[in-house]
């Protein structure tokens, strides 16, 4: 019990520090509202921005109304200015895209028409090249705004089930094993064929978009935590080099209690810290988290039970608290950067974005994005899974370490 | 105690052989003494002499080098945490948190003892009046003068009622205020029946407190014992203290000079100041200034010291306890 004792005090000396409370809440929300603002607006141009026109390979197996009017009305007529439109047949788009001399591709299934008009979800399949830039992200987009103008009130009804799609398009199929097998199967020899070179992306026509307004509120919300965990662990080493930490180890609190003590503190500021920035950007600025509140909570909690256990290993190999506040700054800042905090995931190949999964933000802000595009709890807990394990192997290597350190100098 | 009829054993502590070295630096060099329960025992020793480095080893804070510590019947390096339960320990240092109140800081303190509910509270206003800060409970720990500070620290370690209260130099850097009521609290609780173990650098304190004493110097126990005992290495002699002017250049004439007054080891010129131990100084002074003066040195004060703890500090170790 006097592990929980030791975590009360450590709340109530944060609560009575104006200035790091300060730091703690105010500080994330003004940054996100100025930062969204800015990006916002970036994002708000993006249409009217001059992109240069690109051929848009178009294979149309359903005969039905609604895919002639969105190749017919929506490609051809209003974004004539940015996308030219050439129809092929399935064989030719694939060889196309494979010699490189298409760099999207977009394949209407036969069904299109009619399950959109039944109010089912409906998907169309993406044929990629290595370097689409983000040109698939504009027809990703567009189909998904076309679908989703369609009025037919039975949607509504289905709005609560899974959806796949990463409208980033940051997963590959075989990630997402659900995702791919309904399209996959039925064409095994394109999967085989275009298996490094092409990516399909299957577009699910109720994906909803991230905006960048959400984007960088997780993104944001997840480096601020990142902060606090440096200051949380800088803390404890500091605390480690006064009085007090020898009369802790004097009373009848034992070392691994102590450790469990500060984590669990150190967790109770972070998931207030998130709180008031999930909650807050939520109802300040209007920013959509998803369906699953639970679902957030737990991925929450799931992250910065994994931050702080690499918190902690980090603070177990560095001696001072000036030297861990000075890595803990940098590397705050560069896993930041490397998580997509810094600059939208999307620029980054998918190698890239597949390798940031192991950073905790990485991992987390990957995930808040599924859960803003509508992916449900099921969906998530691998990645909750791998936080909480990746945490607890970061927090028994450091908890290692630091008792072979201590060994040395207190009994 | 034990099924088997033996003794008892009445030792609180047993230290045997205590060693600590930081690197190359040997701080503690075989220290052994042991404090019988409801004892108090005094460490006195100047700056650096290794007094909290044995104190922390005690404690089980810092593992020895070399030696054993025993508290009870436990074994202290082995099993730490269960001789920890009847230990308090008031740190040199004050080891409490400023920005909480001092029944804040109690109260945690008193957690990590394993008090809680009604047991905790009763603790906390018993300890509280003790160190007489009840009407100041509320307020922050920062908000302190340094004795205030101090009684807190104090108080914070006999929360969990210890058999044996381990104080390290409590009253160091206070007004004679506060110092006074410290000292009255451990003579105190020492006659509440709480052992005592008090370091200090004040032989005064020692004096007043402690039954037994034991003086440390450069990591090693020089000497142990009551207060008697210890006068009765000096022979229970007064030390004269003689101040010599800027003439007193040639230590070897004026001590050749002084041959047949004192034993060798009992005389000491340096810097000027003459000591000499003697069982009836005013038999001999007016014999030791006319046999100095005649040497062509002059005396520019005389002063005599009844026997006590910094005269067998200088007498064991040619220096003064403080520097
Ligand atoms: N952690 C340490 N590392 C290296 N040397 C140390 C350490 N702790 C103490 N020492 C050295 O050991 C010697 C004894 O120190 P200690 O603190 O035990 O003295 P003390 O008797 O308590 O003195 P004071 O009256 O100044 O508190 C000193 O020379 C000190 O510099
Ligand atoms: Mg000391």
């Amino acid at each position: 019990m006097a592990f929980w004792w030791l975590a009360w005090k450590d709340l109530l000396m944060l609560v009575r520090d104006k200035k790091a409370l300060l730091t703690l809440v105010a500080m994330p929300l003004l940054l996100i509202s100025i930062l969204g603002a800015a990006f916002g607006n970036m994002f708000a141009e993006e249409d009217a921005a001059p992109i240069k026109k690109f051929t848009l390979g178009v294979v149309n197996l359903d005969d039905g109304p609604l895919s002639t009017a969105l190749i017919e009305e929506v490609f051809q007529k209003q974004l004539s200015k940015g996308i030219k439109i050439k129809q092929f047949n399935e064989e030719d788009l694939h060889k196309k895209i494979e010699n490189r001399s298409l760099a999207v591709g977009l394949i209407i299934e036969s069904d299109f028409s009619s399950t959109l008009l039944a109010g089912n979800e409906t998907k169309v399949k993406l044929l990629t090249g290595p370097d689409p830039g983000i040109k698939d992200d504009i027809v990703e987009k567009v189909i998904e705004q076309f679908a989703d103008s369609i009025p037919i009130e039975v949607m509504a009804r289905q709005a609560a089930q899974p959806v796949q799609a990463d409208s980033a398009g940051a997963d590959t199929p075989s990630t997402q094993p659900a995702q791919a097998a309904p399209t996959t199967t039925d064409h095994p020899q394109e999967q085989s064929a275009s298996q490094h070179l092409i990516k399909e992306t299957t577009v699910n026509a109720k994906t909803k978009i991230v905006s960048s307004f959400q984007y960088y509120a997780a993104a944001m919300g997840v480096m601020f935590l990142l902060m606090t965990v440096v200051q949380g662990v800088s803390n404890m080493i500091l605390e480690k080099e006064q009085e007090v930490y020898k009369r802790l180890l004097l009373s009848q609190l034992t070392y691994t209690n102590y450790l469990i003590g500060k984590m669990i503190g150190l967790v109770i500021i972070c998931l207030l810290q998130a709180a008031i920035i999930i909650v807050g950007t939520k109802y300040i600025f209007g920013v959509d988290w998803g369906a699953s509140a639970f679902g957030i909570a737990i991925m929450t909690a799931a992250f910065v039970i994994n931050a702080c256990g690499l918190g902690v290993l980090a603070g177990a190999f560095v001696k001072t608290e000036k030297a861990f506040s000075v890595a803990g700054m940098f590397g705050s800042q560069i896993l930041a950067a490397l998580g997509g905090s810094m600059a939208p995931l999307y620029i980054f190949p998918d190698w890239v974005v597949a390798m940031t999964k192991l950073l905790p933000n990485g991992l987390a802000l990957q995930t808040y994005l599924k859960l803003m595009t509508g992916a449900s709890l099921v969906n998530i807990l691998p990645a909750v899974g791998g936080a909480v394990g990746l945490g607890v192997l970061f927090f028994a290597i450091g908890l290692i370490r630091l008792s072979i350190e201590r060994r040395g100098k207190y009994a | 105690m034990t099924k088997n009829g033996e003794v008892m054993n009445v030792n609180m502590l047993t230290v045997q052989d205590l060693r600590k070295s930081f690197g190359q630096f040997e701080a503690v060099k075989g220290v052994s003494f042991s404090v019988e329960k409801g004892e108090s025992f005094g460490l006195l020793g100047p700056n650096g002499a290794g007094k909290s480095t044995t104190i922390n080893m005690i404690t089980g804070l810092y593992p020895p080098t070399a030696g054993t510590i025993q508290v009870k019947d436990i074994d202290v390096i082995k099993n730490a945490k269960q001789a920890q339960k009847w230990i308090g320990v008031v740190p040199q240092e004050i080891a409490l948190y400023q920005e909480m109140s001092a029944r804040e800081n109690l109260k945690f303190w008193g957690r990590m003892y394993n008090l809680s509910g009604k047991a905790l509270e009763k603790s906390i206003d018993e300890v509280l009046e003790i160190i007489g800060l009840t009407d100041r409970s509320k307020d922050k720990v920062e908000t302190f003068s340094g004795g205030m500070k101090r009684r807190v620290n104090i108080g914070a370690a006999i929360l969990h009622r210890p058999d044996m209260l381990i104080m390290d130099e409590p009253t160091v850097g206070i007004d004679p205020q506060s110092r006074n009521h410290i000292l009255e609290t451990v003579k105190r609780l020492n006659s509440e029946g709480m052992t005592i173990i008090y370091t200090s650098h004040y032989m005064e304190e020692v004096e007043y407190l402690c039954e037994r004493i034991g003086i440390i110097d450069h990591g090693e126990l020089i000497a142990s014992g009551t207060l008697k005992e210890l006068r009765e290495t000096i022979g229970d002699r007064s030390r004269i203290n003689l101040t010599l002017d800027s003439n007193a250049t040639d230590t070897g004439k004026i001590t050749a000079a002084l041959e047949g007054l004192f034993l060798e080891k009992d005389l000491q010129l340096q810097d000027y100041l003459l000591t000499a131990f003697h069982k009836e100084p005013q038999s001999v002074l007016s014999e030791i200034i006319q046999r100095v003066t005649k040497t062509g040195a002059r005396v520019s004060s005389v002063d005599i010291v009844e026997p006590n703890l910094e005269s067998i500090f200088l007498h064991l170790t040619g220096r003064s306890l403080r520097d």
